[in-house]
């Protein structure tokens, strides 16, 4: 393997990409005077069959066994090249790429200095190329079970993909029952299917899997590990009722004495619920929970003579011994589904949400206009007598989204149409509304949307380009004002009901899951995915996948679309069994190691322990890398002042001869 | 120096990061002056300070390690380490008289092609302004 | 006050113990104001144990530079521990040994030598030069009193101490398993006018001014083999492949040198000032230690051998370091 380094250059035209700019004749008559340099040939498409096979022909006749390939970067063509050298027989690491493409040819124009350029970086590839030493690749098994965090849409869906290809599958969802969002929805749009007869057999499928451990009410508390092989801890946070007893039956909540006090969630406050609560009747699981905030007996250690839910619950569910428990297992993916939270509207006073109680979110219209709403489906404001139906009723759009005022400079791609549907089912329950929708475009870019918003357009639905400025009331009627930008009219619009289109945000706790599994967040907050493109439900953590809202806002479609594409990937990894790791990582020499442990110290992933060696006899501590755990930065590498720590195939004896180079040939 | 004078600058940029931001300044046909050579690392945490003491004695005339903006790093944590060893040294440079404007470090995510080219030009004409370095360069140079 | 009495006494019964290998201290040279490390192993070679102005050595270096010699087979390496006496300064090389795991705290003994200062041997023998036979030095209030051939000379601390001594903030040593006598009160404050009076000159000036230095080091690296905190086995700078630095002595391969050497110091030195005491050519190897020292006491809060417990500086960041100069 360490014979004497033959390299082969290859100088790449890329049509005329590179070609154009860069002398590709006297590149490769340049690159051929290199020392080492057995030949070097150029060709116009490097990257394509015959390219390639220009070098695997090269490697059998000419006894290559070390490769320079001069073309675009090598985040671009680095694999392709790899399997080149692996195909004709050598080891994919005898191969180092000179980015004339990118960093040369496309940057300048002066055909002389890019051509020098050129040979520059040509030479400091050279340079490392024949230090270069063959890495092997190694795998590891993977778990074959996956980790869903979430229990929405995107989290069901992912999680009955991957349960149906056979593999273990554990849901965490942080609230009572899963559902999500999704479950708040009355309609969906643009088709107006009703969300709960389409979500609930998923959840009670869920539910029934016998590949799925639905862990509700729980939370993630520990994630280590790494590809294939993550270890989670869960912690199930106390019910106070025995999930094995409790029927669902709901005596408890009606006999609760806090019934019908508390501001239920899943209604977005519109409604109430009890101290003990199901979340909403299809919740699944179908068993109550005891609110630890709420409930008098846990918060006053006292609740009348004895808590009413223990005197009527003939299953004797009701235990407040109960404490946490917590849960250990290994999987081999994770899926991250966490969802978003809705823009809080009290960030943007001018619209009276805190002051008025006819100023409504989407949701809690949503929860307003549900047949399984607090009012049954009826949109009636006010209470007892008071009570009355709203006619003239405004929507208003992009409320917390395209606003760099409250740091939101993304659009939340749903306010549009769900507005939309509002709009209709207002006008649907109510015939006579006087309906307007305020706003700044109608971005209806979906299957079906433009349709749709044509349709709710027709049924006299009045659309008036104009941001809000004021919500105000006048008359005990709220006014909207607001500039008509088409006619560049100054209105003051009387209504009955204001709905702000609230967009979607990051959720609160977005924190806790990159703490724990290591993600980044896009400039929106959002989880940030490996690739906008290539690899939008990947994340930089190998082994962890990203659906549904926690990557950014979508639609429904949209976030099962990506919940199925993550669980194929996942399904990729857990069906495989095994998974390559990192090659260029970090080696440590125990003969020179003085065990200062500063690399431990560095290390992002734990990677590095120190050991005991013998050393003439003498016991010491030395470093030692896990080389499954390194992810190859070399971050060790840079802070071992005795260099006795490298990083395969960026040593300190592989960098500084380019170093040397580029600074040589000025 | 001479009119003709063209600086000589080594740069360490991050895969993930810096690298990718000079190829999308590639990608997106965005024209910057050659002096510039660049060697990949995987991160700037990689980037041994000692490197840039090694590139002035080569022949670098200005340096520049450029990597992910804070809390971006691929790893984590490289650009913390590597921020934190750049400090030490560039003071240690500039407290021997080396010119401040030849130690250079940046932040530059894969999205910032035109911030990348604005970093090149500067430390171009910074490093014209400064002239060719001298102060400990090998005079002869083997390698 | 120092007590050579009890200092010896002292000694005796941590040799005569089981679990100590030997215990390093100071005993008089063979000439002039010369002091050179003792290593006591049995109770009777305790007595040429002393203390006093002229003990300059940081004897912490011992600590890692004993050679671990082949154990031969069948053997048991000898475990036990090593005692050392240590001045304030001598005690953060310790703490920081510690730190960087260079030691184990159950595996070194230490005797602690409150101390008011040591000389700068350089200076005193110019004043008083030509002095061969063995002589020896006390302190007396605020001035150090030598005892020559032709009688006791008192000097002010101010004329012969070095600067470090000057300087000191941690003349009591820091850590230790026994302390010979009372603490002095520290008297040290540190501003770091040397470093800041160079810092205000122009680069150009700056450079004159090192190049002159670097110029003048014959790479004898008697700076590094000296310091307490330079103890790897295989110095990167003596490493052919890949190879740093050329052995050719010239002003780019001695800039590299001591860009290095204070570089993998920054963070860890520990104002001994053995670098600067040892320096054959007078290359005033403190300041630049000095720099960096302020650079990290300044911007990153963070001293050195101070706490066994701390993590290291380079092994460590803060999110929000400061990075005004990055663009």
């Amino acid at each position: 393997m360490n014979s004497k380094p033959k390299i082969g250059v290859y100088i790449c035209h890329c049509g005329i990409n590179v070609a154009k700019t860069v002398d590709v004749d006297e590149v490769t008559e340049f690159s051929s005077q290199l020392p080492y340099v057995k030949l070097a040939r150029n060709y116009s498409y490097m990257c394509s069959d015959p390219g390639q096979n220009l070098i695997k022909d090269d490697i059998a006749n000419e006894g290559l066994n070390r490769v320079v390939v001069a073309s675009c970067s090598p985040r671009m063509h680095e694999p392709t090249f790899r399997k080149t050298l692996i195909e004709a027989g050598i080891n994919p690491f005898f191969l180092e790429m000179a980015n004339i493409r990118e960093h040369c040819s496309w940057v300048h124009q002066d055909k002389e200095e890019a051509t020098e350029k050129a040979k520059k970086l040509v030479a400091a590839s050279v340079s490392k190329a024949r230090l270069l030493e063959p890495l092997e690749e190694k795998e590891v098994e993977v778990e074959p079970a996956s980790l869903v965090i979430g229990g929405g849409i995107a989290g069901i869906q992912a999680a009955l993909d991957i349960a149906n290809a056979g593999f273990k599958v554990y849901m965490v969802e942080k609230t009572p029952s899963i559902g999500g969002k999704m479950a708040q929805l009355d309609k969906t749009f643009p088709t107006l299917d009703c969300s709960a007869c389409i979500l609930t057999p998923k959840m009670v499928d869920v539910d029934a899997h016998p590949n799925i451990e639905l862990l509700t009410y729980s939370q993630v508390e520990e994630i280590s590990g790494y590809v294939g092989n993550f270890d989670v801890k869960v912690r199930k946070k106390a019910r106070y009722v025995d999930m094995e007893k409790c029927t669902g039956c709901g005596l408890c909540a009606e006999e609760c004495r806090l019934a019908d006090r508390i501001p239920s969630e899943f209604d977005a406050g519109v409604g109430k619920r009890s101290g003990i609560y199901l979340p909403f009747p299809q919740a699944v699981p179908a068993k109550f929970t005891i609110d630890p905030e709420r409930c008098l007996f846990l918060t006053r250690g006292k609740c009348g003579k004895s808590p009413k839910c223990v005197d009527v619950c003939t299953a004797e569910a009701i235990d407040f011994e109960q404490k946490d428990e917590f849960v250990e297992f290994k999987v081999g993916a994770v899926i991250v589904a966490t969802g978003y939270d809705v823009f809080d509207a009290s960030r943007k006073p001018e619209y009276g949400y805190d002051n008025y109680d006819n100023v409504l979110t989407g949701l809690e219209m949503e929860r307003l206009v549900s047949a399984s709403g607090p009012t049954g489906g009826s949109i009636a404001l006010g209470e007892g007598e008071e009570a009355y139906v709203p006619k003239d009723i405004a929507f208003i759009k992009c409320v917390g989204s395209r606003d760099e005022s409250v740091g939101n400079e993304y659009c939340s791609r749903v306010c549009c149409m769900y507005t939309a549907k509002l709009a209709h089912l207002v006008k649907e329950k109510i015939p006579e509304a006087n309906v307007r929708i305020y706003y700044m475009d109608v971005r209806a870019f979906g299957k079906g949307f433009e349709e749709f918003y044509d349709r709710v357009r027709r049924e006299g639905i009045r659309y008036i380009r104009g941001n809000p400025s004021e919500i105000f009331k006048r008359n005990g009627r709220l006014v909207v004002k607001v500039e008509d930008t088409l006619t560049a009219t100054p209105l003051e619009d009387e209504v009955d009901l204001v709905v702000l289109a609230v967009g979607l945000e990051p959720r609160k706790d977005s924190r806790e899951i990159i703490d724990l599994l290591r993600l980044s967040q896009s400039g929106d907050r959002f989880y940030l995915e490996a690739h906008p493109k290539l690899a939008p439900v990947d994340t930089a953590t190998d082994g962890v996948f990203v659906a549904g809202c926690a990557q950014g806002p979508k639609d429904i479609p949209d976030s099962v679309a990506q919940a199925k594409g993550a669980a194929s990937s996942a399904l990729g990894l857990l069906a495989s069994g095994r998974v390559k790791v990192e090659a260029q990582v970090s080696v440590v020499d125990e003969a020179t190691c003085r065990g200062c442990a500063y690399c431990v110290e560095i290390c992002p992933y734990g990677a590095i322990e120190m050991v005991n060696v013998n050393r003439m006899g003498h016991e010491v501590q030395v470093a030692q890398v896990n080389e499954v755990l390194c992810k190859g930065c070399g971050a060790c590498v840079a802070g071992c002042f005795s260099g006795s720590i490298q990083q395969r195939s960026f040593k300190d004896r592989q960098i500084l001869p380019q170093i040397a180079v580029l600074g040589v040939l000025r | 120096m001479s009119k003709d004078y063209e600086p000589n600058i080594v740069a360490f940029l991050c895969n993930w990061c810096s690298y990718a931001g000079a190829d999308l300044a590639g990608t997106s046909r965005v024209q910057y002056p050659p002096n510039i050579n660049i060697i990949r690392v995987m991160c700037t945490g990689r980037v041994n300070p000692l490197f840039l003491v090694n590139a002035f004695q080569q022949g670098a005339d200005s340096v520049l390690v450029s990597g992910c903006h804070p809390g971006d790093c691929h790893y984590m944590e490289g650009n913390f380490y590597a921020r934190r060893r750049f400090t030490l040294m560039k003071e240690l440079l500039e407290f021997i008289g080396v010119d401040p404007r030849r130690v250079n470090m940046s932040w530059v995510s894969a999205s910032e092609g035109g911030k990348f080219k604005d970093v090149v030009e500067k430390l171009v004409k910074d490093a014209k302004d400064t002239g060719p370095f001298e102060q400990f360069r090998r005079n002869k140079i083997n390698w | 006050m120092v007590d050579l009495e009890k200092l010896r006494q002292t000694a005796k019964d941590i040799v005569s113990r089981d679990d100590v290998k030997h215990i390093i201290g100071w005993k008089q040279g063979t000439y002039g104001f010369r002091v050179e490390p003792h290593f006591a192993a049995e109770p009777d070679e305790a007595d040429a144990l002393t203390f006093s102005p002229l003990c300059t050595n940081n004897l912490a270096t011992y600590l890692t530079l004993a050679e671990k010699l082949p154990v031969p087979r069948g053997e048991e390496p000898d475990t036990r521990k090593v005692a050392l006496m240590v001045k304030g300064c001598d005690s953060r090389a310790v703490v920081q040994l510690l730190v960087e795991q260079g030691l184990t705290r159950e595996g070194v003994y230490v005797v602690g030598c409150p101390c008011s200062g040591v000389v700068d041997v350089k200076k005193v023998e110019k004043m008083f030069p030509d002095i061969l036979e063995p002589a020896q030095a006390y302190w007396k209030n605020d001035q150090i009193v030598f005892q020559l051939p032709d009688g006791e000379k008192e000097v002010s601390r101010e004329e012969v101490l070095p600067q470090k001594c000057l300087l000191c903030r941690y003349p009591n040593p820091v850590i230790y398993d026994e302390l010979l006598w009372d603490e002095v009160k520290a008297w040290g404050s540190e501003d770091y006018e040397d470093v800041k009076e160079l810092e205000a000159k122009s680069p150009e000036e700056r450079w004159d001014f090192w190049k002159d230095k670097f110029s003048s080091c014959l790479r004898c690296y008697s700076c590094r083999n000296v310091c307490p905190m330079c103890y790897c086995e295989d110095c990167v700078l003596d490493r052919l492949n890949p190879t740093w630095t050329f052995r050719s002595v010239n002003l780019s391969e001695n800039t590299s040198y001591h860009l290095a050497r204070a570089f993998h110091l920054a963070g860890r030195c520990i104002e001994c000032g053995e670098c600067e005491r040892v320096c054959p050519v007078d290359i005033p190897l403190m300041k630049l230690n000095r720099k960096l020292y302020k650079e990290v006491v300044e911007r990153f809060d963070y001293e050195p051998g101070i706490d066994p417990e701390a993590t290291p500086l380079q092994a460590s960041y803060r999110p929000d370091d400061e990075e005004d100069f990055i663009l």
